[in-house]
């Protein structure tokens, strides 16, 4: 069953700056589903999108980001409720703990003049009530962070204290406490020593299988993608081009930019030569007519330029938004 | 192409461009009463031979970015030299000998963004350069900006006249390598040149670099974390762990076979884009890096599967095994 499903949702930035009015059109038209008990990650290059993406479906939509359209659905308990209307007041009791969001550089997120308990009991005492300290507080949190394999010594720490690795995981730890539904990462990896990637990324699949819900990863780097997702959508220029079981998306790429990108990852152990994709990435506040690819894609026909092509179902699982394979589909 | 070496000796064989010899930096941390030194850098040697692509890996906080600091004199090491074509860089009095080294050895930086500045049109960069390193007259001055635009793949009007805000970081990543071609140097220092770049333009700046090397005899030294490309591009490479170079050699040799154990917890960490060759084992991190840094033996005696008790209080020499540098008393012979 979904988890979260959006479907045709637009958010822009909006800039006017006396006369002029730029629209950046970083989420444009998406439709999608996410499900329960999976690791669904979103790939793409900088600036097309992800983490504006990740904002709205959080609902941390603020000036000059705006929300233009479409609708957000989160499953709660069995049943389908629409979030783009909720009153924040009410949405707060959903954040944290049906849905976490782990920004990017969040390793930065914590307080540096208190002790990491402090920050932890912050947190908790604004979403929970604590009655008897030892029994609602100290405990679940010794439970919680034992079973993500942290050192409980980390508590008394200051921030400072920490290498980036333990206090990437210690945010994670703190904002997967209250067993969220949703967790949101952007990034998480990103800044860190491999060792330390390593262990975040272990660390995320076992809050994962532990409390088998739902991990929206964002990351650009796809070697993270192979080693922890199921399945993996791709963004450009703020849309969804194509979306696929993570094997599927590594060995059986459908949309040109994807094939690009897989083929120009360099591997250890081969050195034949690794085309990158051809042209530059579009402007999102001055999209190319037609298909956001097209300036770039050596397969471009008359279509492309004229209309943006879906993201449809091609094989099982396998969606792409491309008129190369949705016409042989047709045929 | 094939450029193994076979053995240390036949090393000094090869034309050498730039030579590292025994580098240290000290940075001293903190003051009064919490006053400590880190040691940033020690006991770096290594060279970078004609017509070849040396890489420093290593991850965040070994010290390679003081290294290319220290080999383009932004920053003096504390004790150790460096030599350019046989010349000590550090004791370089001449303008005319510096500008002449300036000229020779140019660098490309990690964020294209915060190489230039937004107010400036990109091309006054490029213009600007040819003037400094003296090309001679305006219309040859001109020619050297066309040509260096050209061996990137960009041309004079794509360029002219526009901000930096109007160009994507691998484009801006392309005009800066342009803007050091200029001066034709034979060395160009990267640091981390393709971080910020977007993995679909990551390979056209690596594959750059191959090209600059085959067709206009540039050497480069890569410095960077990823060990993917590291391998892809480079000929040779060397390994860093908290200021010392742990192992060296051949590329194909260090990385498909690592010999030092550091080299080989690396390897191990990066995940591979494929999703067949996910993990399996689990890793641990206990240490903190400040605490690696202050240890008297092997740095790295604190996470090693094979420490011994001489590992702890003594550091290991630079050890020749099989054509390469290990760092490492397993391979005392």
């Amino acid at each position: 069953m979904d988890i979260l499903k959006t479907e045709n949702l637009k958010s822009y930035y909006i800039l006017e700056m006396g006369e002029t009015k730029k629209e950046v059109k970083a989420v444009n038209n998406v439709t999608i589903n996410i499900r329960e008990d999976e690791i669904y990650g979103i790939a793409g290059e900088s600036g097309c999108g992800k983490s504006t993406f990740l904002k709205t479906i959080c609902k941390l939509v603020e000036p000059p980001l705006r929300m233009i359209g479409g609708t957000i659905y989160y499953q709660i308990d069995g049943k389908y409720v629409e979030i783009t209307e909720t009153k924040e007041e009410e949405f707060r009791k959903l954040r944290w703990k049906y849905i976490s969001y782990i920004p990017q550089g969040s390793m930065n997120a914590l307080n540096p003049i208190i002790r990491i308990r402090e920050s932890f009991k912050d947190f908790f005492t604004a979403h929970q009530k604590i009655e008897n300290e030892e029994r609602d507080f100290e405990e679940p949190l010794r439970k919680h962070l034992s079973a993500l394999g942290l050192p409980v010594r980390v508590l008394k720490s200051y921030p400072h204290q920490l290498s980036g690795g333990m206090r990437q995981r210690t945010t994670i730890a703190l904002a997967t406490i209250l067993k969220p539904r949703i967790i949101v990462a952007d990034e998480p990896t990103t800044a860190l020593d491999v060792v330390a990637q390593r262990a975040v990324i272990q660390l995320l699949k076992d809050i994962q299988k532990l409390q088998k819900n739902t991990i929206i990863l964002v990351t650009h780097d796809m070697a993270v993608h192979a080693n922890i997702t199921d399945r993996i959508g791709i963004m450009y220029a703020g849309m969804f081009v194509e979306e696929a079981r993570t094997d599927d998306i590594f060995e059986n790429p459908l949309h040109p930019y994807t094939k690009f990108l897989i083929a120009s990852l360099p591997k250890m152990g081969d050195k034949t030569y690794k085309p990158s994709v051809p042209g530059v990435p579009p402007s999102l506040s001055n999209l190319p007519p037609g298909c956001p690819f097209h300036p770039r894609c050596p397969y471009a026909m008359d279509i492309c330029k004229k209309e943006i092509p879906q993201l449809v179902e091609l094989n099982t699982e396998h969606k792409s938004a491309c008129f190369l394979n949705s016409k042989e589909r047709v045929e | 192409m094939n450029r193994k070496n076979d053995n240390p000796e036949k090393e000094i064989e090869k034309e050498e461009l730039i030579k590292a010899k025994k580098l240290q930096k000290v940075f001293v941390v903190g003051g009064g009463f919490a006053r400590s030194r880190l040691l940033a850098v020690d006991d770096v040697s290594f060279q970078v031979n004609k017509n070849e692509i040396f890489t420093l890996a290593g991850e965040s906080g070994c010290g390679k970015t003081t290294v290319s600091k220290i080999l383009l004199g932004f920053l003096e090491p504390t004790q150790g030299e460096v030599y350019y074509r046989g010349k000590n860089v550090l004791e370089l009095q001449k303008w005319e000998e510096k500008k002449q080294f300036m000229k020779e050895v140019q660098s490309i930086f990690q964020n294209p963004f915060e190489t230039f500045n937004p107010l400036r049109k990109v091309d006054c960069y490029l213009h600007d350069t040819a003037k400094n390193f003296g090309m001679n007259g305006k219309k040859r001055d001109k020619k050297a900006v066309e040509e260096a635009l050209q061996s990137v793949g960009l041309g004079m009007e794509e360029v002219q006249g526009r901000y930096p805000s109007e160009f994507s970081g691998g484009q801006l990543q392309r005009i800066s390598i342009a803007r050091a071609l200029i001066t034709k140097p034979s060395l160009l220092v990267a640091d981390e040149p393709v971080s910020m770049v977007d993995a679909s333009l990551r390979m056209s700046i690596v594959n750059l670099f191959k090209e600059l090397r085959d067709e206009h005899s540039v050497s480069v030294l890569y410095i960077t974390h990823d060990l993917a490309t590291a391998y892809y591009v480079s000929d040779r490479i060397g390994i860093m762990f908290r200021g010392n170079i742990v192992e060296m050699g051949d590329v194909e040799e260090v990385l498909m076979n690592p010999k030092h154990p550091y080299t080989q917890m690396l390897k191990e960490s990066i995940p591979e884009a494929d999703p067949k060759k996910k993990w399996t084992e689990r890793v641990s991190i206990t240490e903190l890096e400040t605490e690696e840094y202050m240890r008297k033996g092997c740095k790295f005696a604190g996470r090693c599967p094979f420490v011994e008790e001489k590992c702890k209080d003594f550091m290991p020499e630079e050890f020749f095994v099989d054509g390469r540098m290990v760092r490492c008393w397993l391979y005392e012979k």
